[in-house]
C-alpha cells in the first residue's frame, strides 16, 4: 500500500528532491535524492533490514534518528550502514545484512561463523 | 585547536536559544549538532503550542524551529550539522566528529543540550520489524512524508502519545487503538479528547502481550492488567495492525555530562541519569551548563526558556554581563518558566491524583479513563454555556498553562484571567460575531461556536478541522458525539479557511437542535 504522504493538511504538499534510482538487493528501485535510504525503502513495502548475528531475528527500523542502529544495512559494500539517517544518492546499491556480510544464513556453508 | 567563548552541543530548542542569548551579548558561539538539520524535534512538531504569547503559544511546532534558526542566524551563531560530539573532557575540551574528521576545540564556556532519548518496553516481538517508537512516527512522517504504517496501535497516553496519535490520523493512518497501562491518562485532557472524538478507542489499565508476525508486525495483542500491572487472562483483545507505535517516556542523553565528571544523580522524577545542576543550569563544573530535556524531562516551551537562562547565566561567568544584570535577566526568564509549570500537569504535580480543578470542580473521570468528556459531566464546566445565537463553547476542563483563547476573541467574550491555568469562562456580556478566532486560536482544539437553535428545529456546530480532504459545503455524513460513536444525521453548511486561523480549518455542520450539545466531530458519508 501507498505509504507516500502526498498533501498532509498542515504541511501542504511535499516537497521532494529529485527522483533517483538505486537497487536494494538486486531489485531496481526508485527514491528521492537526500531522503534517508530507510525512508525509500519504507516506501518501497521493504520491512526488513537486516537478521541478527546469533539468532537471525529480522530487524527493521525502530528510532529512525539514527541512535538504535537496528536499521542498518550494506550499502556500497560497507556494513552497519544507518539507513534512516544515510540520504540516499543516485545509483545507491542497498542490500539486506546478514549478522555483518551480505550472504543469507542458509545459503552460509556448515560451519562457516561469518 | 579551535576555540570559542562558548561551545553548545545540541541544536534543539534549548541549545539554540542558548545560543541566541549569547550571540547577542557578543559571545563567540558555535553549535553543534549530530543531525543532518537543526532544530531538534522542533521540525516534527506540527501541533499549535501551549502557553501565552511570550510562550509562542498558538504557534507550530516547527514555525518556532524557523524563528529560532532565523534568529540565531542573524547573530551570526555557528551552527554546525552532522557534527556529532564524541567526548567532553577536563578544561572544557570538546571533540567532535565532522564528516570523518576528529576535531578537538576548546570553550570557555559548554552547555550541553543534547536533549533526551525515547524509551522502550519489552514484550513478546518487541524486536519485529513494525515496532517503531513513536518519535520515529513522527520523523517518518513530518519530516519525510512517509506514513509510518497503514493501521497503527498506540502504547502510551502521555502527551506524546497523544500528539503523535493525531498526527498519524492527520496523514492519512489509522490509529486503531491507543493503549496505557496506567489507569489514567496521562497527557493532556484535550489532546485525548481530540483523537477520541474521531473514533479511537482508548484502552487504559492495558498493555501488549505481544506483537505477531514472522518478518514484521501483522497483529497485536492486548489484555488487561491489575493494579499489580499483571495480565488478568482471559481479557486478551487481537488487533490487525503493520505498526506498533511506543510512546513511553524519554530518558535525558546526559552522558557526555558523566563523561565530563559532573556530579550525576539517578532522579525518576526528572527522566533518569541527569546531571546535579541549579535552576540557571550551572553543573557541578564551573563553566559547564546545561538546558533542556537532559537535565529534566519537560516539554519544548520549558526548553527554550531553560536555554536561554543557561545562555545568559554563560555571559555573566565568562564576564560578559554584569551581577546586578544576571540577576534581572534571569528573574524574567524565571517568571517565564514559573508560568509554564503550573496547574494539573506542573512538575510538582506528577503522579499526583487530582480530583478537582482549581476552581473546585470535579475533574471529568470519563476523560481520564476513556479520553472524552461524558455527556452527563460537560455540563459543570464554566466554558459551557447557552444563550441565544452563536456563542463559544469552551470544553477546557483541566487546569493547564494556556491562554491564547482569551486574547484571540475581538470581542471579549472569553475570559482567563491573570491566572493563566484558570479555566476560561464565557463572559456574557460581551456578543459573539462566530468570527472563529477562538476555534482556530486554541491549541487543545476544545473550542467550538454552537448556535442551539437556529428556528427551525436544527442547531449548527463549528468546529476545527485539520484533516484531508476538506469536506465541502453540502457533504452529508455523520456527526459524532465526543466519543466517536454516531449521533446523528449532520451536512456541513459552512467551511472557513483563512491565514490567521493557520491551517486549521472551521467546519461547520447542521444537526438537528438536540444534538447541539453533543455533536462534536463531522465524517462525511465517503469515509
Amino acid at each position: 500500500m501507498e505509504s507516500r504522504i502526498v498533501e498532509h493538511p498542515i504541511l501542504g504538499e511535499i516537497e521532494n528532491g529529485r527522483t533517483v534510482t538505486f537497487t536494494c538487493d538486486g531489485r531496481e528501485l526508485t527514491g528521492y535524492e537526500g531522503e534517508p535510504i530507510a525512508a525509500a525503502l519504507k516506501a518501497a513495502g521493504l520491512m526488513v533490514h537486516r537478521y541478527t548475528q546469533k539468532e537471525h531475528k529480522p530487524r527493521g527500523v525502530f528510532c529512525a534518528i539514527g541512535r538504535c542502529t537496528d536499521c542498518v544495512m550494506v550499502v556500497d559494500g560497507k556494513a552497519n550502514v544507518r539507513t534512516c539517517v544515510t540520504p540516499l544518492k543516485e545509483g545507491m546499491v542497498v542490500q539486506t545484512q546478514y549478522g555483518v556480510g551480505v550472504e543469507p544464513f542458509d545459503r552460509r556453508e556448515e560451519g562457516e561463523n561469518a | 585547536m579551535k576555540r570559542y567563548d562558548l561551545i553548545v552541543v545540541g541544536a534543539g530548542p534549548s541549545g539554540l536559544s542558548a545560543a541566541i542569548e549569547a550571540a547577542k551579548r557578543g559571545l563567540r558561539t558555535v553549535v553543534f549538532d549530530e543531525n543532518e538539520k537543526p532544530g531538534g524535534q522542533l521540525f516534527k512538531q506540527i501541533h499549535k503550542f501551549f502557553g501565552s504569547r511570550e510562550h509562542r503559544a498558538k504557534i507550530r511546532g516547527y514555525v518556532i524551529g524557523q524563528q529560532l534558526l532565523e534568529e540565531a542566524d542573524s547573530l551570526g551563531v555557528e551552527v554546525r550539522l552532522n557534527a556529532t560530539v564524541i567526548g567532553l573532557y577536563q578544561d572544557k575540551e570538546v571533540v567532535v566528529k565532522l564528516a570523518d574528521e576528529v576535531v578537538h576545540c576548546k570553550g570557555d564556556a559548554i552547555i550541553i543540550a543534547t536533549g533526551a532519548a525515547e524509551n522502550m518496553v519489552t514484550f513478546e516481538g518487541w524486536t519485529l520489524p513494525g515496532v517503531i517508537g513513536a518519535g520515529a512516527a513522527q520523523t517518518m512522517m513530518n519530516l519525510h512524508g512517509i506514513k509510518p504504517g497503514q493501521r497503527v496501535l498506540m502504547l502510551g497516553s502521555g502527551n506524546v502519545g497523544l500528539v503523535v496519535s493525531f498526527q498519524l490520523l492527520q496523514c492519512g493512518c489509522e490509529v486503531v487503538a491507543l493503549v496505557d497501562a496506567a489507569p489514567k491518562i496521562g497527557g493532556y485532557g484535550v489532546h485525548a479528547a481530540k483523537i477520541a472524538r474521531t473514533g479511537v478507542p482508548f484502552y487504559l489499565s492495558h498493555t501488549i502481550v505481544r506483537a505477531e508476525g514472522d518478518d514484521c508486525v501483522t497483529g497485536v495483542t492486548i489484555a488487561k492488567v491489575d493494579e499489580h500491572f499483571q495480565f488478568i487472562p482471559g481479557t486478551e483483545k487481537k488487533f490487525e495492525v503493520d505498526t506498533i507505535c511506543l510512546a513511553v517516556g524519554l530518558s535525558p542523553m546526559s552522558q557526555l555530562l558523566k563523561m565530563a565528571g559532573c556530579k550525576m544523580e539517578d532522579n525518576p522524577r526528572r527522566g533518569g541519569q541527569v546531571p546535579i545542576c541549579d535552576a540557571y543550569g550551572r553543573t557541578s563544573l564551573a563553566g559547564v551548563f546545561v538546558a533542556g530535556d537532559v537535565s529534566g524531562i519537560e516539554e519544548a516551551s520549558s526548553a527554550m526558556i531553560e536555554g536561554r537562562m543557561a545562555g545568559i547565566a554563560a555571559c555573566e561567568y565568562l564576564g560578559f554581563m554584569e551581577k546586578e544584570e544576571l540577576a534581572a535577566q534571569l528573574a524574567s526568564q524565571e517568571r517565564a518558566l514559573d508560568g509554564l509549570r503550573q496547574g494539573m500537569f506542573a512538575p510538582q504535580n506528577r503522579g499526583r491524583a487530582v480530583a478537582e480543578t482549581e476552581e473546585g470542580i470535579a475533574v471529568s473521570a470519563s476523560l481520564l479513563r476513556h479520553g472524552y468528556i461524558s455527556d452527563d459531566e460537560i455540563e459543570r464546566f464554566p466554558g459551557i454555556t447557552h444563550r441565544a445565537g452563536v456563542h463559544p463553547v469552551m470544553e477546557c476542563t483541566q487546569n493547564i498553562p494556556c491562554n491564547p483563547c482569551q486574547d484571540a476573541c475581538p470581542k471579549g467574550c472569553i475570559s482567563i484571567g491573570a491566572n493563566i491555568t484558570s479555566l476560561p469562562v464565557v463572559v456574557e456580556s460581551a456578543e459573539c460575531m462566530n468570527c472563529g478566532m477562538c476555534v482556530a486560536s486554541c491549541s487543545g482544539q476544545a473550542i467550538f461556536l454552537v448556535e442551539e437553535d437556529c428556528g427551525d428545529d436544527t442547531a449548527t456546530v463549528t468546529l476545527p478541522y485539520e484533516f484531508l480532504p476538506l469536506p465541502a459545503a453540502g457533504t452529508k455524513g455523520d456527526a459524532l458525539g465526543r466519543s466517536g460513536q454516531r449521533v446523528c444525521e449532520a451536512e456541513v453548511v459552512g467551511v472557513r479557511s483563512a491565514k490567521a486561523f493557520d491551517k486549521t480549518n472551521l467546519l461547520t455542520i447542521k444537526v438537528p437542535k438536540e444534538y447541539a450539545m453533543k455533536a462534536r466531530f463531522f465524517r462525511s458519508m465517503h469515509n
